[in-house]
């Protein structure tokens, strides 16, 4: 199996194109998706108010100008930041995987990055595995090893980010199994070994971005250390 | 994906005095989704219903006159990517076995599958494509507002795709500048150097977005942007909805 994976290109794996997944997957993952993006908009919109629409709008931009840059990956190749992890650490679970989402849907309308139909499939896996379950996993191990202490947080998101690629990319190799396209091991195999190196280099990206973060603006975060709620008025540009 | 960022200022030099073109926004989406839904929800092995829809997008590219070479280019760039996952839809048990080399083999089922997906996938571009060369970005926005998607979703849509190209000029000068000081030499430190590069910028996108907050309500603005009229549609919309959906039912009928 280890020439068929090879074969794989780790950029593009998780962005299912049209036509490789079946009826019931899509439908299926489409109802999550909906039911993802219809509860976020409304938390969103609760929070932040009318600053909704410039904050959100800016913050997906933000993501999908950070996928576009290419990092040397540990083991020789390439790759880029999915983010998810990053979006649910610095704006919150339902602002992160709407932004999320807001960044699949417009890679797919404006620059067919991945299909139309499958679109429900890909928001599923990397907006509500990779961002949700990545700040829930990110939120408890934060908890567990200290809540305003810089270990605790790029602990927490290096496990969580490589997690969050990892388990990602699982599920949408059994999607695309389920749906008859490719075998079940042939997918899982290929996935998984592409996979276990842009985690890596995922949660090394996202450790460095939040280590610079914490250091400057530590009160960005969601939920912010203790002792950034005290000086929060310095400016870091005045751009 | 560089490549796709140019070709998405390509829609303004559109024609706009074809049927295609005369058609609102709306029905344009509309038919677009009608039809790559129908051709990716199509069962494997059906080549006849494939063939009938590939002449319909066939009229569609004569009736656009979308520019050919743009769309083939786009087209080609994005199935190089799609190939490559395809590769791995060769390989599967079932059918008979049409070749047989150690413990690879080729079967019959194996090949169904591969040009069954590689020509739903080729025909969905074709079709998206068409769409997104003739159809301006905000006209689109617009359309899907009026196809009831929710209004606070389409403004953050439309803000975003206002910030995509100034974010991403920002990155490109940050990283010039970290590759003019000659941070970016080594595999270990260019990592860092990312890492903080995308730290900055969360930093500035957020307040960024503050500011154009700030600069929006100076402009009297109070929850959500303000929608420009509905477009009323004509009977040349309503013609071209019914023709699609006559063609999506003629397909599916062959193999009833």
């Amino acid at each position: 199996m280890f020439a068929i994976s090879s074969l794989f290109q780790p950029q593009l794996a998780l962005h299912i194109p049209d036509g490789f997944l079946s009826l019931p997957v899509i439908l299926v993952t489409w109802i999550l998706a909906i039911a993802l993006i219809g509860i976020s908009l409304q938390r969103v919109q609760a929070t932040y108010q009318e600053r909704a629409v410039p904050l959100m709008g800016v913050c997906a931009a933000f993501i999908f100008a950070a996928q576009m840059i290419n990092f040397p990956i540990p083991g020789g190749t390439s790759g880029h930041l999915l983010g998810g992890t990053l979006a649910g650490a610095l704006l919150g679970p339902w602002a992160g995987s709407l932004v999320m989402a807001v960044v699949f849907v417009v890679q797919t309308l404006l620059f067919q990055d991945g299909g139309l139909t499958v679109l429900g499939a890909n928001i599923v896996n990397m907006g509500l595995i990779g961002t949700f379950g990545g700040y829930y996993l990110y939120k408890v191990i934060r908890s567990v090893l200290g809540q305003d202490s810089l270990r605790g947080v790029l602990v927490g998101a290096a496990i969580a980010a490589w997690m969050s690629v990892f388990v990602s990319a699982i599920v949408c190799a059994i999607q695309l199994a389920i749906s008859g396209t490719v075998p079940l091991a042939v997918a899982i195999s290929a996935m998984a070994f592409w996979h276990f190196m842009i985690g890596i280099g995922e949660a090394i990206i996202t450790v460095a971005a939040l280590s610079y973060i914490w250091r400057t603006r530590p009160d960005m975060f969601h939920r912010p250390p203790r002792h950034a709620i005290a000086d929060k008025s310095r400016s870091y540009s005045a751009r | 994906m560089l490549l796709h960022l140019g070709a998405a200022h390509l829609a303004t030099e559109r024609q706009t005095n074809t049927v295609w073109a005369r058609l609102t926004a709306r029905s344009r989406l509309l038919c677009v989704l009608l039809l790559v839904f129908a051709i990716a929800l199509t069962p494997n092995g059906r080549w006849w219903t494939w063939a009938t829809y590939g002449g319909a997008i066939a009229l569609l590219i004569l009736v656009s006159r979308v520019p050919c070479l743009p769309l083939l280019k786009r087209v080609a760039v994005e199935l190089i990517f799609v190939g490559v996952v395809l590769i791995g839809t060769l390989f599967r048990q079932g059918g008979d076995v049409l070749f047989h080399w150690g413990w690879i083999q080729i079967t019959t089922e194996g090949v169904t599958v591969l040009g069954s997906v590689t020509l739903k996938a080729f025909l969905s571009l074709l079709t998206v494509n068409i769409l997104i060369l003739t159809t301006p970005i905000t006209a689109l926005l617009h359309a899907l507002a009026e196809l009831k998607t929710p209004p606070l979703l389409v403004a953050i849509f439309s803000s975003m795709y206002r910030y995509i190209y100034v974010l991403i000029d920002e990155f490109n000068s940050m990283q010039r500048a970290a590759r003019s000081r000659n941070l970016m030499s080594d595999p270990r430190r260019q990592r860092t150097v990312i890492g903080n590069m995308i730290g900055s910028l969360f930093i500035r996108t957020y307040e960024r977005g503050d500011r154009v907050h700030q600069a929006m309500l100076a402009r009297g603005y109070s929850g959500l942007p303000p929608l420009a009229d509905l477009t009323k549609s004509s009977s040349l919309d309503v013609a071209a909805l019914t023709f699609t959906a006559v063609i999506l039912l003629i397909g599916q009928a062959i193999y009833l």
